[in-house]
C-alpha cells in the first residue's frame, strides 16, 4: 500500500533520514520505535507530506507521489493522522470537529456527515460528548475525538504520531484500546510510539529506527525477545 | 459653571452634527481599514516572497510617517492626479493609516495560532485557503478583538486630524468656537467630553462583543 524508498530528509545541515526503505502492506500494523531524534516522527510526517522529503520516492498503491505535480490534499484525504498534541479545533464542538472535513472537503451532505460522526463518536466511546467543546475534555477523550475526526474521512491508512505521549498515565489505556479496535477491524496503521506493550501486542511488524536509518525490523515476538542490532538491544534494555 | 453649561447646551445641536461626522469618518475608515488589514496580513502569511515585501513596504511607510502628513499628502498632494473631496481624502488617509496597524494585529494573531492547527487541517485533506478560512482565521479573529478595540479607539481619536483639511467634525468645531469666543478652555473641554462619550460607547460595545464570543466560544 505504501512504499518508501531511499528517503532522505535534512533539517538545514542536520541529516535526519538517511536513505529509509519501508513497505507497508494493506491491513498491516507497523509500529515504529526508536530513541528520540532517531527520525521516526519525521519519517511518519513525510508519509503525508507534512514534511517534504529531500530525496527518494514515496508510493501509494503503486502511484508515486510527486509533491510538485500531485495536489497533496488529494493524497492526504486518504491518509488519516493523529497527533501527539491532538490538534483539535478549539472553536468547534466535538461533533463539528468530526464533520468538518467530510462536509468541506468531501462535500458529504451535512445530515449524512452528522450521522457518520455520531457513529464514530460512539465507536470511540464518546457518544455523549458531541456538543462539548474540546477544552472540556480530558487528554484521553481529546485524542479519541482526534481519532474519530481522522476516521471520518474514511482513510485507507492511519498514521499515529506518539498518540499517547502527552497523556497522563491513567489515560493512555483508553486511547490504546481504541487503536487496538481499529487494528482488529483491519485498518492499515503506522504508529510511532513508546508504548512497548502495544507494539508487542498489536503490531504485525516492529521497525526500529536509529540515527535516521532502519536498523532492524521484524515481527514483534522475535524483535522483543531476541533483538539483533546492538542499538536495538541497548534501546530495549532501557525501555523494557 | 453656569456659563460653561450654557456653552455646552447652546452648541449642542452643532456638536451633535459634528459628532455624527466624526462617527461617519471613523466608521467608514475603520471598515475599510479592516479589509486592507486583512488583505495585507494574508499577503504576509501567504509565504510568497513578493507579497511579503509589499507588506513590509506598506507597513514600514505608514508607520514611519505621521498621520497628519498622510492626510495632507492625500488631500493637497495627490490633487494633481485625482481630486478627492476633503471627506474622502480624510477617510481614505485614515483607512490606509489604521490598515497598517490592523494588518500587524491580524498578522500577529494569525501567526499565534498553533502550527498544529494548520497541520491537522491539511492532514484532513483541506487546502491551505480552506484551512485558513475555516480553522485559522476564526481563532485569529477572536484573539484580535482586544487589540482591535484598542486600535478602533485610536482611530476614533485620530479622526480629529481631518480638522486640518476643513472638515467640520468635533475638533474643528471646537477650534472655531474657541477662536470666535476666546473660550479656549471651555471649548476644548467640550471637545474632550464628546470624545470621551464616544470612546465610552465604543468600549462598552466591545466588551459586550467579547463577552458574547467568550460564552459562544
Amino acid at each position: 500500500m505504501i512504499s518508501v524508498s531511499n528517503l532522505h530528509k535534512y533539517f538545514g545541515k542536520l541529516h535526519v533520514l538517511k536513505g529509509v526503505d519501508l513497505e507497508v502492506k494493506a491491513r498491516e500494523v507497523v509500529v515504529m520505535i526508536g530513541a528520540s531524534g532517531s527520525g521516526k516522527s519525521t519519517l511518519l510526517r513525510c508519509l503525508n507530506f507534512l514534511e517534504m522529503k529531500d530525496e527518494g520516492t514515496i508510493t501509494f498503491d503503486g502511484r508515486e507521489i510527486d509533491p510538485t505535480t500531485t495536489p497533496l490534499n488529494t493524497v492526504r484525504e486518504n491518509v488519516g493522522m493523529v497527533f501527539q498534541h491532538f490538534n483539535l479545533f478549539p472553536h468547534m464542538t466535538v461533533l463539528e470537529n468530526v464533520i468538518e472535513a467530510p462536509v468541506h472537503v468531501k462535500r458529504t451532505p451535512k445530515a449524512q456527515a452528522i450521522e457518520q460522526a455520531k457513529r464514530l463518536l460512539d465507536k470511540v466511546g464518546l457518544a455523549d460528548k458531541g456538543d462539548v467543546y474540546p477544552e472540556k475534555l480530558s487528554g484521553g477523550q481529546k485524542q479519541r475525538v482526534a481519532i474519530a475526526r481522522a476516521l471520518a474521512m474514511e482513510p485507507s491508512v492511519m498514521l499515529f504520531d506518539e498518540p499517547t505521549s502527552a497523556l497522563d498515565p491513567e489515560l493512555v489505556g483508553e486511547v490504546l484500546e481504541v487503536m487496538k479496535g481499529l487494528a482488529a477491524d483491519g485498518m492499515t496503521m503506522v504508529v510511532v510510539t513508546h508504548e512497548m506493550g502495544f507494539a508487542r501486542e498489536v503490531a504485525d511488524r516492529v521497525v526500529f529506527l536509529d540515527d535516521g536509518t532502519i536498523a532492524e525490523q521484524g515481527d514483534p515476538e522475535t524483535f522483543f525477545s531476541n533483538p539483533q542490532h546492538p542499538k536495538a538491544k541497548q534501546f530495549l534494555s532501557r525501555v523494557l | 459653571m453656569t456659563s460653561f453649561l450654557n456653552d455646552l447646551i447652546s452648541t449642542f445641536p452643532a456638536f451633535i452634527r459634528a459628532a455624527w461626522m466624526t462617527l461617519q469618518i471613523t466608521g467608514i475608515s475603520l471598515a475599510l481599514a479592516l479589509v486592507i488589514g486583512l488583505v495585507f496580513a494574508l499577503m504576509k502569511v501567504s509565504g510568497i516572497k513578493a507579497l511579503s515585501v509589499i507588506y513590509s513596504g506598506y507597513v514600514g511607510i505608514i508607520r514611519g510617517t505621521p498621520l497628519i502628513v498622510q492626510i495632507m499628502w492625500l488631500y493637497f498632494g495627490i490633487t494633481q492626479i485625482v481630486v478627492l473631496s476633503a471627506f474622502w481624502a480624510g477617510t481614505i488617509a485614515l483607512a490606509i493609516h489604521s490598515g497598517a496597524y490592523i494588518a500587524e494585529i491580524f498578522r500577529g494573531c494569525i501567526q499565534s495560532v498553533d502550527r498544529g492547527q494548520m497541520e491537522a487541517a491539511e492532514s484532513l485533506g483541506m487546502k491551505r485557503g480552506l484551512a485558513m478560512r475555516r480553522i485559522i482565521l476564526p481563532q485569529a479573529f477572536k484573539r484580535a478583538i482586544p487589540p482591535m478595540g484598542n486600535q478602533f479607539i485610536i482611530g476614533l481619536k485620530d479622526s480629529s486630524l481631518v480638522a486640518f483639511i476643513g472638515i467640520t467634525e468635533i475638533f474643528s468645531l471646537s477650534m472655531d468656537n474657541a477662536a470666535v469666543t476666546f473660550k479656549q478652555l471651555e471649548f476644548y473641554t467640550i471637545a474632550g467630553l464628546y470624545y470621551l462619550a464616544m470612546v465610552a460607547l465604543f468600549t462598552y460595545l466591545l466588551s459586550r462583543l467579547e463577552d458574547r464570543l467568550d460564552t459562544a466560544k
